[in-house]
């Protein structure tokens, strides 16, 4: 009787685990990623694009979206120019946040806050395959650094949900 | 008739003689803080490699590269020093040394490079800018290698500018031997990135193909505009 109710189990397991969706999100063979361009009035040094940059590569390799992630300007076969992806961007507002806001105030006021848009393309003929749109808000004591190591990761898994989402439309 | 009393200390005094206490304290028991500046030893110094060379871009009209000069444009004092902190983390060789090696063996794998100068077509000039490791968020090693390179044509004299750069992020740790290892792997992939970054770069594509041009327009009977004597620009 126990090994028939284990049995039984281990079946609806299995059962469950083949029922279970497959990840939709479509693979692609290069990506590469471009600096992100600031707007006007942003005050953010070119180390933190070139450090967003870099989050954003790493992350884009951790996400196994992409075999490969190419560098800025790199040439793509004619072949791999379908399969492959380019994400521009640009920061649209910083905000520095307030020390004593955050501390007095709580519930978010007076945090670091940083917006950015970007757009990703195929490679192949220019399509636009989705618009990112990316806010993300740390404590004002933190390093600026930490928000584009955030900000990096919320944008990949945007990119991920929306290129999945579009997948599933098509 | 004198008599000796011990003299207690005031208030003041033995604040100063505890703080003074706190600090010996602190000095001795930290060794790296009375230690100099870090310096290399087998133990702290690290070694570079491309790896796997790079293939470069195929190109139309296959040119052979040479690579005539890599000069410091950092401006780093101590370009071998990667890292201050916890006793130094070094370079077994100059920076500018291992980017030349670099990129030698990548043209060299696809055939690529000159034997010498004068039987290259293009030759290269390159400037380092940044090579090691950048200000991050702390909590990982930002590994960058940028430089800048002159290419030029040997024959006309006409040069163009190419732009790379490499980037890695590795992550953080808190044991010195695995700390090395983690920035020894980052400078390695940065360094791996920014040689794919030139040798396969749209820059280099369009650089090679206007140099060329510039070779096919030269009839073969006139002298070279290197070889003509270039008035002094001020």
């Amino acid at each position: 009787m126990r090994i028939l109710m284990l049995a039984l189990l281990a079946g609806i397991l299995a059962m469950g685990a083949a029922g279970k969706p497959k990840d939709e999100t479509p693979h692609y063979k290069t990506a590469e990623a471009k600096h992100f361009a600031t707007a006007e009035g942003v005050e953010l040094t070119p180390a933190f694009v070139d450090y967003f940059y870099a989050e954003l590569r790493s992350e884009l390799t951790k996400s196994k979206l992409v075999n490969e992630v190419i560098g800025e300007g790199e040439a793509v076969e004619a072949a791999d120019a379908p399969q492959s992806l380019v994400i521009s961007g640009t920061i649209t507002e910083y905000k520095k946040g307030n020390v004593v806001k955050s501390t007095l105030i709580g519930f978010g006021a007076g945090m670091r806050s940083l917006k950015m848009d970007a757009d990703v393309v195929r490679r192949g003929d220019n399509q636009n395959l989705c618009v990112l749109h990316v806010h993300v808000k740390i404590d004002p004591r933190w390093n600026e650094k930490v928000m584009a190591k955030g900000a990096a990761h919320e944008m990949v898994r945007e990119m991920k949900k929306a290129l999945a989402e579009s997948a599933k439309g098509s | 008739m004198q008599t000796k009393t011990t003299m207690p200390l005031r208030g003041s005094s033995r604040s100063i003689t505890t703080t003074l206490a706190v600090a010996g304290l602190t000095w001795l028991a930290c060794p790296w803080a009375n230690a100099d500046e870090p310096k290399p030893k087998p133990e702290n110094t690290i070694s570079i490699q491309l790896g796997e060379p790079v293939l470069p871009q195929k190109f139309e009209h296959p040119p052979k590269f040479w690579i005539a000069s890599v000069t410091d444009r950092s401006g780093n004092p101590q370009p071998m020093l990667v890292m201050k902190e916890r006793g130094g983390v070094f370079l077994d060789k100059q920076p500018t040394e291992i980017v030349k090696e670099a990129i030698e063996q990548s043209f060299k794998a696809a055939n690529l490079l000159a034997p010498d100068a004068e039987s290259a077509d293009l030759v290269l000039r390159v400037y380092l800018f940044h090579f090691g490791l950048a200000a991050g968020s702390g909590l990982d090693f930002f590994g960058k290698v940028e430089f800048s390179i002159m290419v030029k044509n040997a024959k006309t004299g006409e040069s163009q500018e190419v732009k790379a750069v490499g980037t890695s992020i590795a992550k953080g740790a808190v044991r010195k031997k695995n700390m090395q290892k983690n920035v020894e792997e980052d400078i390695e992939e940065a360094l791996h990135d920014a040689t794919r970054n030139f040798v396969r770069g749209t820059q280099l594509k369009e650089a090679v193909a206007a140099l060329s041009k510039g070779t096919e327009a030269v009839p073969a009977a006139t002298p070279s505009a290197a070889e003509a004597p270039r008035p002094l620009s001020k």
